[in-house]
């Protein structure tokens, strides 16, 4: 389309100039409004047009290629998903004890009961929706707390790189963690696991397929550190366990993230499958939630709309005494988000490809 | 038929009886049939409360100047994700997981000027020195100051003045919009010193003052900006699921589609053989040893 011609333009702003629209021709706005363009931005050709880049894979119409290897010839020579993972996050063939390794993760890692996962998908199947939405609910279950991977291991590896550094020994280290963390749902560290073997024997899976490193070497400091540090019985997790190994094996915490969200969604799926033939569907106001549940403020009867000015308190502070005063006692309506502060960054590690898109 | 909740909590925000939706003691049915807007009922919800008037018209204009926004990540998600032809409620929903810490970050800013208003009350600065203060630290540290700049509207957001126009003509100045305002002076200031070019305030620092302002908490006025968007993303889902074509690569359309083979640009590892099975134990120990493959890892 690009920009309407001047004369339309000008014809359009000068109209909208007489009719005067709310405060837009205010000077306090940092433009004369009625001197814009109208149109969409003709293209661009300085620049290179627009491409989705990857370095992850490529296909065209008779192959599909990731880092550099055709996915129907490592098919054809054997491979499987355990290998195309490393392929796709790592650029590599994993060696066999590796790629048995990521195998035993994977099934250790995608049933886990009806904990957030398998209950989001659950609940979800009950609208009649299709399979694929409850399974993409549950990869949302994972986050901070419950599935912590990203958390874990960018912990792990901050204190290592200081460790890498010679501000400490790995034990110094260890214990500085657990002092900083020690009631973090992502130490790896908990009284989950004190009488379920899995997570040890997940270790102990590591060290003799020989595919243990410095991430379980450290992580198992963690666990000396916390149980010295605490007066309840705690042990290694199923979060620290597989965490440690998946990033001794060479994925990155975000990788690990993705891909046991990813696995946890089969089972997920089949939890979606067996919500639809064991139970029947919600409709919309179907279910009910008591009032011995519900505690917030009692019935009261609606103003009429003409007493609002009578009833309406405005929540506007003048002073930061006055914002004070309101924030806390705001903190007594549950569900309204005051008594949260949270730091929400952006989680990437950079922006931009800045190689790619010259002429 | 089945009415007994999935699961069991304490809830503050709602009941429900086979007589009626209570939301925070009030009657659902009642707070419409009294003439209360929808805009009354997100003070309710979230505040527990009855707005003014003019914070009610604040809301109001706040939500739909940020219900519509054309290309951005959230509609472009809701499109990508329609390509596949899912349910609709799924390229909304992956529209309104778009809003994270660039897009849209509403409650970041938020807790950004929570933090800075609660150190000027701490350390007895008033609310222009706290601005001068939050401004030379996020610039000092080179991270971006929450609520300005905007990579398409690069001389300044058609929406932010305004909004901030609006909350003065309500009379609706408070503690927010003085920090805010002070901001953008504290930042245009810095940025002219520093000779770097002109970056205007975006919808999150005007919109967001101004949520703020009238009462709601960040993740509040976050959920409310986030979720208004929801509303333009399934239109712009429908659009393509009901006048563009599914994958959105074919070769019959007389534009070059989203994702056409063309579109594809690959720079990672050069084509390569696929090891032999027998072979993978020494070519994947040597790939190891050699370790170029670290530069691709993600």
């Amino acid at each position: 389309m690009g920009y309407l011609d001047k004369e339309k333009t000008d014809a359009l702003n000068k109209l909208k100039r007489g009719r005067k629209i709310g405060n837009l021709d205010s000077p306090k706005n940092p433009f004369d409004y009625y001197a814009r363009e109208y149109g969409t931005v003709p293209l661009d050709t300085k620049r290179a047009p627009f491409q989705w880049v990857s370095e992850v894979a490529y296909k065209n119409v008779h192959r599909i290629v990731a880092r550099g290897y055709d996915t129907t010839e490592l098919m054809e020579e054997g491979y499987g998903v355990i290998e195309v993972l490393f392929v796709d996050y790592q650029a590599r063939i994993p060696t066999v004890e590796e790629g048995q390794m990521l195998n035993y993760v994977m099934i250790l890692a995608l049933e886990d009961g009806l904990s957030a996962p398998a209950a989001i998908s659950r609940i979800v199947a009950k609208s009649k929706t299709f399979l694929t939405q409850a399974c993409g609910a549950s990869i949302m279950a994972f986050g901070h707390a419950y599935g912590a991977y990203s958390a874990f291991g960018n912990r792990l590896e901050s204190y290592l790189d200081r460790v890498d550094k010679g501000e400490f020994t790995p034990e110094a280290a260890a214990e500085l963690l657990v002092k900083e963390n020690l009631h973090d749902e992502a130490l790896g560290v908990s009284n989950l696991m004190l009488k379920d073997p899995a997570a040890k024997r997940m270790i102990a899976r590591a060290e003799k397929l020989g595919v243990a490193g410095k991430y379980i070497e450290f992580t198992k400091e963690i666990v000396k550190a916390a149980q010295n540090l605490s007066t309840e019985p705690l042990d290694l997790d199923m979060l620290g366990a597989t965490g440690a190994t998946m990033m001794d094996l060479g994925f990155t915490p975000e990788a690990t993230w993705a891909i046991l969200a990813v696995t946890r969604s089969f089972a997920a799926g089949a939890h979606y499958i067996e919500a639809v033939e064991r139970e029947e569907s919600n409709r919309l106001g179907q279910q009910l939630t008591p009032k011995e549940d519900y505690d917030g403020p009692a019935d009261r009867p609606v103003p009429p709309l003409a007493d609002r000015d009578k009833v309406a308190r405005s929540a506007v502070c003048r002073t930061p005494e006055e914002w004070k005063a309101r924030f806390e006692k705001m903190k007594e309506v549950r569900g309204s988000g005051f008594s949260i502060v949270e730091e929400i960054e952006d989680p990437s590690k950079k922006s931009g490809i800045k190689k790619v898109g010259k002429l | 038929m089945d009415r007994k909740p999935p699961f069991r909590r304490k809830t503050a925000i709602s009941y429900k009886t086979e007589e009626k939706t209570v939301m925070r003691g009030y009657d659902l049915s009642e707070l419409a049939e009294a003439g209360y807007s929808f805009y009354d009922a997100m003070f309710v919800l979230f505040q527990n409360r009855i707005p003014t008037e003019n914070e009610k018209k604040m809301l109001k204009y706040e939500m739909g100047v940020f219900l519509e926004h054309s290309m951005s990540p959230s509609a472009v998600g809701a499109i990508g994700v329609s390509a596949g032809r899912p349910n609709l409620p799924v390229c909304v929903a992956a529209a309104v997981s778009t809003f994270g810490g660039v897009h849209g970050p509403g409650a970041a800013h938020g807790y950004m000027l929570n933090k800075y208003l609660e150190r000027a009350r701490k350390e007895g600065k008033t609310i222009d020195e706290i601005a001068k203060i939050l401004v030379d630290e996020y610039m000092d540290a080179k991270k971006p100051v929450m609520g300005m700049g905007q990579p398409q509207h690069i001389d300044s957001d058609p929406r932010a003045e305004p909004i901030h126009l609006k909350q003065e003509e309500l009379e609706l100045e408070g503690v927010y919009l003085e920090l805010q305002r002070a901001i953008e002076k504290h930042f245009h200031a810095r940025r002219k010193k520093d000779g770097r070019s002109y970056v205007g305030v975006n919808v999150v620092g005007s919109g967001n003052a101004a949520l703020m302002e009238i009462g709601f908490s960040p993740n509040a006025g976050w959920c409310i900006g986030s979720v208004v968007r929801g509303f333009s993303c399934a239109a712009h889902a429908l659009f393509n699921m009901k006048k563009g074509r599914a994958w959105g690569a074919s070769r019959n359309e007389p534009m070059v589609q989203m994702i056409d083979l063309s579109m594809i640009k690959y720079i990672g590892p050069e084509d390569r053989i696929v090891p032999k099975k027998e072979e993978q134990q020494e070519y994947a120990k040597k790939q190891k040893e050699k370790g170029e493959y670290k530069q691709w890892v993600i």
